[in-house]
């Protein structure tokens, strides 16, 4: 337990070691700050551009965090061979996998409450605390964002690093397209292409769950039910992942 | 019973459908406790999958690899055992002790002891006046320095060493040496892979030769001399892979 710790530990420290992660940061940062230049709105539009552009920031910007720092965590380890020197200490493959996920959850978290902790003193410079609607959203965007980050980490533990990102973006992407997918796929004529199209629709995680942003900023609510379900879903994702992971970093020959 | 020991241990790289590279071909190793036992082999030869099969970073086609009787997985086991890899990377954006700091972690050493090594370490490798750097700013034999320090930081009873002295100067050559000679004296085993036959003439007790994934001659210097009537370890090395490929060539031949 100790073990997978340090490695965590240790991963974490890279991550703020390194500035990547940090110009990121510095980014998403920006966009929140600017979206409260548009002044020459009224007061009710102009907090809906700021929760609008800051949702989005968080969590755009967090999923390049969740992928840059996981495919540090493996792919990198595995590419620049100092892998080895863990793999020949006395930890077992199985809880550097875990380490590592614990690793980069903490780069996600750091990462997201520091840009929610800029946002929300926004919104409180704005006399317009945020009330609960806007934590859940937050809550599902941190969910979503470790889900990313444990699938980059998973990839990572069977394909090379250019892959990886590959992969991880394609899925990013294609993660929040699913609902149109649907759309596409009840039209599908083929039998075969709707099959493949319907395997791809279960199989690729659908992000666009996680997001309740557009609803909220419009003044709309979301049950504690939905936002309870779709965590519990982002973990059953997570939970394969990280099996997948286990699976083939025990067999990795590097 | 031996301490390492590979029985009939084979690795063949899969690169594709048809296309299999042999890594090491039914290999025989056995090496006693105490002794320092050199591997010597031309590029390619099957050195680092040997010593990457006995630490379970490779995984054997067939055949078997031990350490201390355990098999590569073995937890308990790798708390005995140092390791220098070939061309050694780490976490470059750590400094020496902080690099050291988190493989003592590894091993669960105590504070205690951890900082007495660390120290100890440092001063033996000569990168005292680094202590600041991160490894991103070291120079190639730095990066070889800080590696032989972190593959002692537990101690090891078993040390295994890919190339230990590929980049460093004339003076840490001889120094390694120095050390790896203290450290036999101390009981240590130690497992190494070497380019340099000066260097494993002076300080090996027994060699093995590798060619092409097969063990071609294991034993000491002088006895490996006498039976390949050859003069000096060169004429050795020579004889022993001349005679492989020519043999090698006439079954080919015998073939086609
Ligand atoms: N990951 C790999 N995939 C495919 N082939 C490999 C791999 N690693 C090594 N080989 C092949 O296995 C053979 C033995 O390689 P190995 O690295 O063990 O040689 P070596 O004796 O250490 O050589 P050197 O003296 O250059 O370090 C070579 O033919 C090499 O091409
Ligand atoms: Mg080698």
């Amino acid at each position: 337990m100790k073990k997978m710790w340090l490695i965590g530990l240790n991963t974490f420290k890279e991550s703020i070691r390194k500035k990547t992660l940090y110009i990121i940061l510095i980014f998403a940062l920006i966009v929140i700050g600017a979206s409260k230049l548009f002044s020459f709105l009224t007061a009710e539009e102009e907090l809906k551009m700021i929760k609008d552009v800051s949702f989005s920031a968080i969590e755009f910007f967090g999923a390049l965090i969740a992928i840059f720092g996981a495919l540090y965590a493996i792919s990198g380890e595995i590419e620049r061979r100092t892998i080895y020197t863990l793999v020949t200490k006395p930890i077992r493959r199985s809880d550097i996998v875990i380490g590592k996920f614990f690793g980069v959850s903490m780069i996600i978290f750091v990462n997201f409450i520091l840009a929610t902790i800029f946002f929300l003193g926004l919104l409180i410079f704005k006399k317009s605390p945020p009330d609960v609607e806007v934590l859940k959203t937050l809550l599902l965007i941190f969910f979503e964002l470790i889900l990313i980050g444990s699938i980059t980490l998973a990839l990572g533990t069977f394909t090379s690093d250019a892959f990886n990102i590959i992969c991880s973006f394609f899925l990013y992407i294609v993660g929040h397209l699913t609902s149109y997918g649907k759309e596409l796929i009840e039209r599908a004529e083929n039998i075969i292409v709707k099959g493949l199209a319907d395997m791809l629709y279960t199989l690729v995680p659908n992000y666009e769950n996680f997001n309740i942003r557009d609803k909220i900023v419009v003044g709309l609510n979301v049950s504690w039910g939905y936002v309870g379900y779709t965590i519990l879903y982002g973990i059953l994702y997570m939970c394969i992942a990280l099996f997948i992971a286990l699976y083939f970093f025990e067999k990795r020959e590097i | 019973m031996a301490i390492i020991e590979t029985k009939q241990l084979t690795k063949h790289y899969i690169l594709g459908k048809k296309k299999i590279v042999v890594g090491l071909e039914k290999v025989d190793l056995e090496v006693e406790q105490g002794e320092i036992f050199g591997i010597l082999g031309p590029n390619g030869s099957g050195k680092t999958t040997c010593l990457k099969l006995l630490l379970g970073i490779l995984f054997p086609t067939s055949g078997e690899a031990r350490i201390m009787g355990k098999f590569p997985d073995d937890i308990e086991m790798k708390q005995h055992v140092g390791f220098l890899p070939e061309n050694p990377y780490y976490y470059d954006y750590l400094t020496g002790p902080e690099l050291l700091q988190f493989y003592a972690s590894l091993f669960s050493l105590d504070a205690g002891t951890t900082k007495k090594r660390i120290e100890q370490l440092l001063e033996l490798v000569e990168l005292k006046d680094a202590k600041r750097l991160t490894l991103r700013h070291y120079s190639k034999g730095m990066l070889e320095r800080i590696g032989l320090a972190a593959s002692l930081i537990n101690d090891p009873e078993i040390l295994i060493l890919d190339e230990p002295t590929t980049g460093l100067d004339p003076i840490g050559c001889r120094d390694t040496r120095n050390l790896l000679l203290k450290l036999k004296q101390q009981g240590k085993t130690i497992l190494l892979s070497s380019h340099f036959l000066s260097e494993v003439e002076r300080v090996c007790d027994r060699i093995a030769i590798f060619h092409r994934g097969y063990l071609l001659a294991t034993g000491t210097l002088d006895g490996l001399n006498r039976q390949y009537q050859a003069e000096n370890l060169e004429d050795l090395f020579v004889k022993t892979i001349c005679t492989f490929d020519n043999q090698a060539s006439v079954k080919t031949g015998e073939t086609t």
